[in-house]
Formats: structure tokens, C-alpha cells, sequence
């Protein structure tokens, strides 16, 4: 008798220690950087904006506002003949190596699939050479 | 040096304004749906580049394009042509100038759902003009509604009448800032009307057909209106164009990611052929 009145004051102590207590409650999450990266970031807006998206555009608008900063102190666009015999400003030779990019991107994940740093490379090196020769 | 008058610039703001809401916020949402998948209620789950390897190894979006790049290239084929031939044999001054340029306009002036509606009504093989004619009196099937020739036939037939027009009238408006003097020049060397055509004519036109090309070719690949009105897409998929494909799959069945992504490849394709266009057409000019 003792011995089950016991067992049953103990109980609940053992059961709070195997963490019977945190049934229901919603676990904390835990913080990674991939996260981070991905969740919404205003929720409920139907812009839907996540931090890589907003870094895509953040970089396409910083490229232009960088071109718009040469241009004033050096005008004229540095106009040349290029590679591919075409007569070049700097803002053309952007958006050839953007559009270059785009196409890099569909055409690795239609062939390989969604892995980016390939493509990511290849990108890179394609707008370093429109800027170069282009 | 501060010499320039800057206000010019508040003077564009309002247009700016008006991109920025109408083109640029639309399109970087989309940019942001194609990374996302939603069940609606403004709620979003990261997607990553699915979306886009799910829509670029689909035959369903292979077969929608090929179909978008048979269409284009078959009209810009025909109504390139067919626009400068009729700029040619249009007059040049007299009250028939009126009386052509009015009679050209007047495609263009159609909405185009009604463009659709006249060209369904029109091959009708109960009802419709051509329909009855072509069933009954010519004795040749002709139903477009059962066969994907004569669906195909239609639309082409369709995009042809409504839109040679524009080029008729860029090619023609070209054709009359040639100065009479070229002319004269020519008949004193002799020149017969092909060598008038290929060194003054088609040379004063470039410009004006290097914008009805390119006119035509955005306006042809983002095609929607009249094709759904028409056919909307069928018999089966015969005639789903790109477009008539995605409004099936952003309205159709509410995949608003993959249809994101899709126009996103959509958007990109339409980008470089104009941009190729442009450029090879005006490269020997500077």
C-alpha cells in the first residue's frame, strides 16, 4: 500500500523528467542561417520577399547604381568595338553579361538541376568577360 | 559647370512612377513567386530553383513553345512581306491616300477579343461565311473546332488580317519620306522597278521594318487574347500557345510558382530575341 502511495507522488516528477511536460507546446525552433535566408520577410504580404530574393535585386539594382556613378565621373559610356563586333556602352555590356547570366542559370538547372554554385561561376565569368571584351 | 537646366527630371518622375507600379513591382513579385510555393492566403514556403527544372525538363512547356515559335515565325513570314507589297501598290498622293490608309487602320481599331469573336463566328461551319463556303459550296472539310490544320489555318489567318495592317502603314510611311529626287535619279540611269525596290526603297525602310518586326514579334509571342477567344487552345492542345499555357497553369490551376517561373522563362526569351533583333538590325548604322 505504502509502497503505491509513493509510486504515485513520484510519478509526476518522473513524468516531468522525461519531458511529458512539453507535450502541446510548440517547440523552439532553432536558428539557422539557411533559415534565415529563405523565411518571409514581411509575413502576410503578397509581395512575398524573402532575404535571397531581396539580395537578387539588391545586386542588379547596386550594379546599375554603380554604372550610374561611373557614368558621372566619366561620361560618355566608354563606347568601343567588342568581340562580338558590336559597338558596346559599359550599361550594354551589363546587361549583356545579366541577360548572358540568365541564360547560364536555365540552361545548367533544365540540364543538371537546381544546384547553383556551378552556374554561379560561370555567371560570374561570363559578366567579368563582357566587361572585359565585349 | 552648372549649366543645365535639370527639371526635365521632375517632368519624368510621373512616368517613372507609373513603370515602377505597373512593370517593376509586378515583376519582381513574380521573380519572388517563382522561388515560392502558396496554397493562397498570402502564406509562402521556399521552393528554391524547383520550379524552374520542373517547367524547363516538362515536354508540356517544350511543345507550348514550339507551338509559340511556329506561330510568330509563320506570321512574321507572311506579313512582312505581304505589308511591304501592299505599301507598295498603295498611292502615294490623291483622295484614294484617304480613303487606303482609313481602310488600313481599320483592323487595327478592333478590340481584340471581338477579333476573336468574328474570326469563331466567321469559319462556323453551320453559320459562318467562310465555314458554309468552304464545307458546302467547295466541298473541303473545314471545321476548326474538330481539326488542328484548319484550327492552325484560322489563327494564322486571323493574326495575318489583323495585323498586316501595321506593318502597311510603317512600310508605307517609310515608302513616302523617300524624296522624289531618288526616284528621277534612278529613271535617268535606267533603273528597272526591282533595282528602284533594292537599292532606294527597301534601304529608306530598314528602320521602319526593323519596328514592325520587332512590333510584331513581342506582340505575336505574348499572343493571348484572340488565340483564346478563337480556339481557346484546342482542338486538345493544338493551338495552346505559351500564353494560353500559362494562364492555365497560374489561373487554371492556381500553381502560382511554376506559372511565376514560366513567365520568368518567358520573359527571358522574349528579352534576347528582341535584343538580338535590334541589335543585328542596327549594327551597320552607327
Amino acid at each position: 500500500m505504502r509502497r503505491t502511495v509513493y509510486l504515485i507522488l513520484t510519478l509526476p516528477a518522473v513524468a516531468m523528467a522525461q519531458g511529458w511536460g512539453n507535450v502541446g507546446t510548440p517547440k523552439e525552433e532553432e536558428f539557422t542561417w539557411t533559415k534565415w535566408w529563405i523565411e518571409p520577410l514581411f509575413g502576410g504580404f503578397w509581395m512575398a520577399w524573402t532575404r535571397a530574393t531581396l539580395a537578387f535585386f539588391v545586386f542588379i539594382f547596386g550594379f546599375i547604381a554603380i554604372m550610374a556613378l561611373i557614368e558621372l565621373r566619366y561620361p560618355g559610356g566608354n563606347e568601343r568595338n567588342g568581340v562580338l563586333g558590336l559597338t558596346t556602352t559599359r550599361g550594354d555590356r551589363l546587361f549583356i553579361g545579366l541577360l548572358g547570366s540568365a541564360y547560364v542559370f536555365l540552361t545548367w538547372i533544365g540540364l543538371f538541376g537546381t544546384s547553383i554554385v556551378v552556374p554561379l561561376i560561370l555567371s560570374a565569368a561570363w559578366i567579368g568577360f563582357c566587361f572585359r571584351k565585349v | 559647370m552648372k549649366t543645365e537646366n535639370q527639371r526635365a527630371w521632375i517632368f519624368v518622375l510621373p512616368v517613372l512612377i507609373l513603370v515602377a507600379f505597373n512593370a517593376l513591382v509586378p515583376l519582381m513579385t513574380v521573380v519572388n513567386y517563382s522561388v515560392q510555393e502558396t496554397f493562397g492566403n498570402n502564406q509562402f514556403f521556399w521552393a528554391g530553383l524547383r520550379w524552374f527544372e520542373e517547367i524547363l525538363q516538362s515536354e508540356r512547356f517544350h511543345a507550348a513553345l514550339g507551338r509559340q515559335l511556329f506561330f510568330t515565325f509563320t506570321i512574321l513570314i507572311i506579313e512582312i512581306p505581304l505589308g511591304v507589297a501592299i505599301a507598295l501598290a498603295m498611292p502615294r498622293k490623291g483622295l484614294w491616300v484617304s480613303v487606303c490608309l482609313v481602310l488600313m487602320a481599320l483592323p487595327l481599331l478592333i478590340p481584340w477579343n471581338v477579333v476573336g469573336a468574328m474570326w469563331n463566328i466567321f469559319t462556323l461551319p453551320k453559320i459562318g461565311l467562310l465555314g458554309w463556303t468552304m464545307n458546302n459550296w467547295l466541298g473541303i472539310p473545314y471545321n476548326m473546332t474538330v481539326s488542328p490544320v484548319a484550327a492552325w489555318i484560322t489563327v494564322i489567318m486571323m493574326d495575318v488580317w489583323h495585323w498586316t495592317s501595321l506593318v502597311v502603314l510603317l512600310a508605307y510611311a517609310g515608302l513616302i519620306s523617300i524624296p522624289e529626287a531618288y526616284y528621277q535619279a534612278a529613271r535617268i540611269d535606267g533603273a528597272s522597278n526591282w533595282s528602284v525596290f533594292r537599292y532606294i526603297q527597301l534601304p529608306k525602310m530598314k528602320r521602319v521594318l526593323t519596328i514592325a518586326i520587332l512590333l510584331r514579334f513581342m506582340d505575336s509571342f505574348n499572343i493571348y487574347t484572340e488565340p483564346f477567344v478563337l480556339t481557346g487552345g484546342g482542338p486538345g492542345n493544338s493551338t495552346t500557345l505559351l500564353s494560353i499555357d500559362l494562364v492555365k497553369v497560374a489561373l487554371g490551376q492556381f500553381d502560382l510558382g511554376p506559372a511565376a517561373a514560366m513567365s520568368l522563362i518567358y520573359f527571358v526569351i522574349t528579352l534576347a530575341v528582341s535584343w538580338l533583333f535590334y541589335t543585328l538590325m542596327t549594327r551597320n548604322e552607327q
